[in-house]
């Protein structure tokens, strides 16, 4: 479904992803985990085409992103929830959701949607109305993945989606997230809290500095000798 | 008494066309961050568009309103595609610098295709008194401000219901995540700056109308008190600029009534300096922390 081939991508003169390739097949849940800046979101602002890789290609559903402009990608099946959550906070919860369904012109499968959405955070049906910057974080997350949901992507990016919760939220989170592969769709999850990524997630890839230096199935990852001890404290 | 009343009337009709123009700098602010002074020569383009259509046919008043609305948001689209647009990741000095030059550009063609001297505007708005109980208030007065008005509410409705005012919204807060919902940065860019220059437009008409006369640098000192008030009110905020723009009027209008006419705009620009002292962000701003 996703195949990032051979990306370098620079910040000035700083070369911040080096000689990236890793893929994610239909259906699966694949994570990214690796340090603080070790270059995750720069990774997932590259596949939005945020930012533009100097070398290599990222093919979504085999056809090449470097001609389609930003925001042509959620119209292909692509949502991307960026980190820090960027909801749009003088805007309301049910505006914010509106903000997702931008790209969605059929008004009857938009009601199931919305409705979906409140069955996963039935908290953003009780605050439909109030402006998002009201919100506490772990709210304004839930509402930050019900707006990627609203447009009904193939493929959900999710960057750092436990960042600053607690720990019970976090948990909470990570149960939608589990739920939302069930219903079948792909996930890019991008964590620094690896220990769970590696639980919800089938394969995975461990960055360091820019770089791919390991790699696998997500349980045999959860157990290795050196990504305990680099990443899940143990 | 009743003249004070009648001072009130005239300082909301021209608090009126200076909110008109504030919503201009306002929008175009909370949009791309920058303080378009090219703003003002919209409104001057504006006025030339009406005086022209005025001398050469019979139109109506408000046909030739609309005409000089649509062709001045065509021009501030222009400026924004020619001047603005390739300067998107440039520092947002160079851009101001640009729009200093715009507002210049603009200032001079008009000198070159209209002359320095001053053209009367012809009579628009019939004249006459009309009385509210005691009151006499001007025609224009009125005109002035039922316009202004209608224009705000249904400003306020495109922002709050309806999608691509939804979207202008988003981008303001948010270009990034806005792009991330499949919105088209660029094409509401456009859009703002067609809103904002039609706006500005309808006050620069207004504004001729009101003083019956037309000049190359007519959008000068408008522009200057209509950025004022934008950032009195809270710049980047709609509502601020629509009570800015109001309060600088009133001001504007009694000072000149009882204190002095050549003091009034010391007043205003002293306003501005004690505001940006005690309250940076302007009056309905507000200093927004990130929620971890």
């Amino acid at each position: 479904m996703l195949k990032v081939k051979n990306i370098d991508v620079f910040y000035d003169k700083i070369h911040a992803i080096k000689d990236v390739s890793f893929n994610v097949s239909p259906g699966e849940v694949v994570t990214l985990i690796g340090a603080n800046g070790a270059g995750k979101t720069t990774i997932l602002k590259t596949i939005s085409k945020l930012l533009e890789p100097t070398n290599g290609v990222v093919l979504f559903e085999d056809e090449p992103l470097n001609k389609l402009l930003p925001h042509q990608l959620v119209y292909l099946g692509m949502a991307h929830v960026p980190e820090g959550r960027r909801v749009f906070s003088r805007m309301t919860v049910k505006e914010n959701l509106e903000m997702g369904a931008f790209i969605r012109k059929d008004k009857a499968g938009l009601k199931a949607d919305y409705d979906q959405v409140f069955s996963y955070f039935p908290r953003l049906k009780e605050r439909i109305n109030q402006p998002s910057g009201t919100l506490s974080g772990g709210e304004q997350q839930m509402l930050a993945i019900g707006r990627a949901m609203i447009s009904k992507p193939k493929l959900l990016l999710l960057d750092e989606p436990s960042m600053g919760l607690a720990p019970l939220l976090v948990k909470e989170i990570f149960n939608i997230v589990e739920t939302i592969k069930k219903q079948g769709t792909t996930i890019l999850l991008v964590e620094q809290n690896a220990n769970q990524a590696l639980q919800v997630a089938d394969r995975a890839y461990v960055l360091e500095t820019g770089r791919i230096i390991n790699s696998g199935d997500a349980k045999v990852l959860l157990e290795d000798d050196s990504v305990k001890r680099a990443y899940l404290g143990g | 008494m009743v003249l004070f009343l009648q001072q009130m009337i005239n300082g909301l009709s021209v608090g009126s066309i200076y909110a008109l123009i504030a919503l201009g700098y306002t929008m175009v602010y909370g949009i791309i961050r920058l303080i378009n002074f090219a703003h003002g020569e919209i409104m001057m383009v504006g006025a030339y568009i009406a005086f022209i259509l005025a001398v050469n046919t019979s139109l109506p008043f408000i046909l030739i309103l609309l005409i000089s609305m649509v062709l001045s948001a065509v021009i501030g689209v222009l400026v924004e595609r020619v001047a603005y647009k390739p300067l998107r990741k440039a520092p947002r000095i160079s851009v101001l610098i640009t729009a200093i030059g715009v507002s210049f550009f603009l200032q001079n063609l008009a000198l070159v295709i209209f002359k320095a001297d001053p053209k009367i505007m012809p009579e628009l708005i019939e004249k006459k008194p009309i009385a509210i109980g005691p009151l006499q208030v001007g025609t224009v007065t009125v005109t002035t401000l039922a316009l202004s008005i209608v224009f705000m509410i249904a400003l306020d409705l495109f922002v709050k219901r309806t999608k691509p005012g939804k979207a202008m919204r988003a981008v303001s807060e948010d270009k990034d995540a806005a792009v991330l919902m499949g919105i088209h940065v660029n094409k509401t860019i456009s859009l703002t700056f067609a809103i904002g220059s039609a706006l500005g437009a309808l006050g620069g008409v207004l504004y001729g109308i009101t003083y019956t006369q037309v000049f190359p640098t007519l959008g000068v000192l408008p522009g200057l008190k209509a950025f004022i008030a934008a950032v009195l009110g809270g710049i980047g905020l709609i509502p601020g600029a629509v009570l800015g723009g109001f309060v600088i009027g009133m001001i504007e209008t009694i000072t000149k009534a009882y204190l002095s006419s050549q003091w009034s705009d010391a007043i205003v620009f002293g306003l501005l300096i004690i505001v940006l002292i005690v309250k940076p962000t302007g009056i309905l701003g507000k200093n927004e922390k990130e929620k971890v």
